[in-house]
């Protein structure tokens, strides 16, 4: 890919993966499981940038998490708060309007 | 316990802050790695881990992605560090100036402290003046970029914007500046290797009578012939090459040249008799010269030290 385009695609997808991991989180997951989730969904997260992002929404109050200590492996699992699904639905909001936007642009240019 | 996997989470946690939190992403990190070389290669071995530990990413990027990212001084004061610290080094240097030429010293604390100070010990005492001046700035703004405010800084206006300073002279005007001063370093190296000596009250050489004696005048020609050489060097490399290093080494290199001139009693320097009070008159007219001079080269060291650091911040 170039390497231009891959700037491009850090900066797009920085919005999107906030919006992936509220709509996510509708049932409580752990951070693995949801790198799995993604991947089967035939999209990409770097493993690295998930975890800081689920901090970040947890400290504005978006997402609560709580160690799960029952099985052999302790695991950090995430949920969304309700504070979470109001911005979710804001930012669902502001996505399908750029969507339609820019639908409404490629569209246009194609009938030019 | 795998050593791989705890060597890295060791790196990981030497880059980040805070004890709890650090300790809450390093049990996340190394879960997640461990769930992963289980679940992708079937155990967890060193092997396995080591594959899933470079795919996570070098330590330092991984931590990095936990700061929040505000800069050291926020970009828009970025101007600012080197505007104010011009503006505060020529106080700095005005003041430093007045301590030699009338034996003072001034105070204001906690920021400055000016020692009385003879020419030599000044051209020691600005630079170090210098990098307490920027780290000052530094502090400043840092506080106000910590702050989160909206500050404005006040900015007086210039007839020329210090953020324009460009480097000077045209490449004609270099070519017969260097001539010239090839021409005139080469005269003076003749000289100098000659009669050891380029300073005489007559010039007719067969009776040559040198204005100092041989020990002050071998010593303020040697200075004026580095300081020639200097400038040569330095005209010769800017045809070639743009660099305000360039500047900043010929200026530097001038300064201490000039300091050097002080170091040389003045009142015994004649072999021409003179009276008293014409060698007091000729003392003051030379430091103030010399003195005046050396404004005008700190000056121009100092904006190719911003040049530099306008360079330096902009990649």
């Amino acid at each position: 890919m170039d390497p231009e385009i891959g700037n491009f695609e850090t900066e797009m997808n920085r919005g999107f993966l906030q919006i992936l991991v509220l709509a996510l989180l509708e049932k409580d997951m752990y951070g693995y499981a949801m790198v799995r989730t993604i991947r089967d969904l035939e999209y990409e997260v770097e493993e690295n940038t998930l975890y800081p992002l689920l901090r970040r929404l947890e400290k504005n109050g978006w997402v609560k998490s709580k160690w799960d200590v029952s099985e052999d492996r302790p695991r950090k699992f995430y949920g969304i708060t309700d504070e979470g699904r109001s911005l979710r639905t804001e930012l669902l909001g502001i996505w399908r309007k750029q969507d339609q936007i820019l639908r409404q642009l490629t569209e246009e240019k194609n009938h030019v | 316990m795998f050593e791989k996997l705890e060597a890295y989470i060791e790196e990981i946690s030497h880059f980040l802050s805070g004890r709890q939190e650090r300790e809450e992403i390093l049990s996340e990190i190394r879960s997640h790695i461990l769930e992963k070389a289980e679940q992708e290669y079937g155990q967890a071995s060193e092997v396995s881990l080591g594959e899933v530990i470079a795919a996570y990413g070098p330590a330092r990027r991984v931590a990095e992605k936990y700061l929040d990212g505000r800069p050291v001084i926020a970009p828009v004061y970025h101007r600012y560090l080197f505007r104010y610290t011009a503006l505060l080094f020529l106080f700095h240097f005005v003041l430093t100036v007045v301590a030699v030429v009338f034996k003072k010293s001034f105070l204001m604390f906690p920021i400055l402290y000016v020692p009385s100070m003879g020419p030599f010990e000044a051209l020691f005492y600005l630079p170090t003046a210098f990098l307490f001046d920027l780290g000052a700035v530094t502090l400043i703004l840092y506080l106000i970029t910590q702050s989160k405010k909206d500050v404005k800084l006040p900015w007086p206006k210039f007839s020329i914007d210090i953020d324009e300073v460009k480097p000077s002279g045209r490449t004609i005007g270099r070519i017969i500046g260097l001539i010239a001063m090839m021409a005139l370093t080469t005269v003076a190296i003749y000289f100098y290797v000659r009669y050891r000596t380029i300073f005489f009250v007559n010039f007719n050489l067969p009776q040559r009578r040198p204005i100092f004696t041989p020990g002050a005048g071998q010593w303020f020609s040697l200075i004026l012939i580095g300081l020639w050489a200097i400038s040569t060097i330095s005209l010769a490399i800017k045809l070639v090459a743009s660099s305000p290093w360039v500047d900043a080494v010929e200026k530097a290199l001038s300064l201490v040249l000039i300091g050097l001139a002080f170091r040389q009693p003045f009142e015994t320097a004649f072999a021409v008799p003179l009276s008293e009070s014409l060698v007091r008159t000729f003392k003051l007219g030379l430091t103030i010269t010399l003195l005046v001079i050396c404004v005008f080269v700190a000056s121009d060291l100092i904006k190719a030290l911003i040049r530099i650091g306008r360079k330096r911040l902009a990649k």
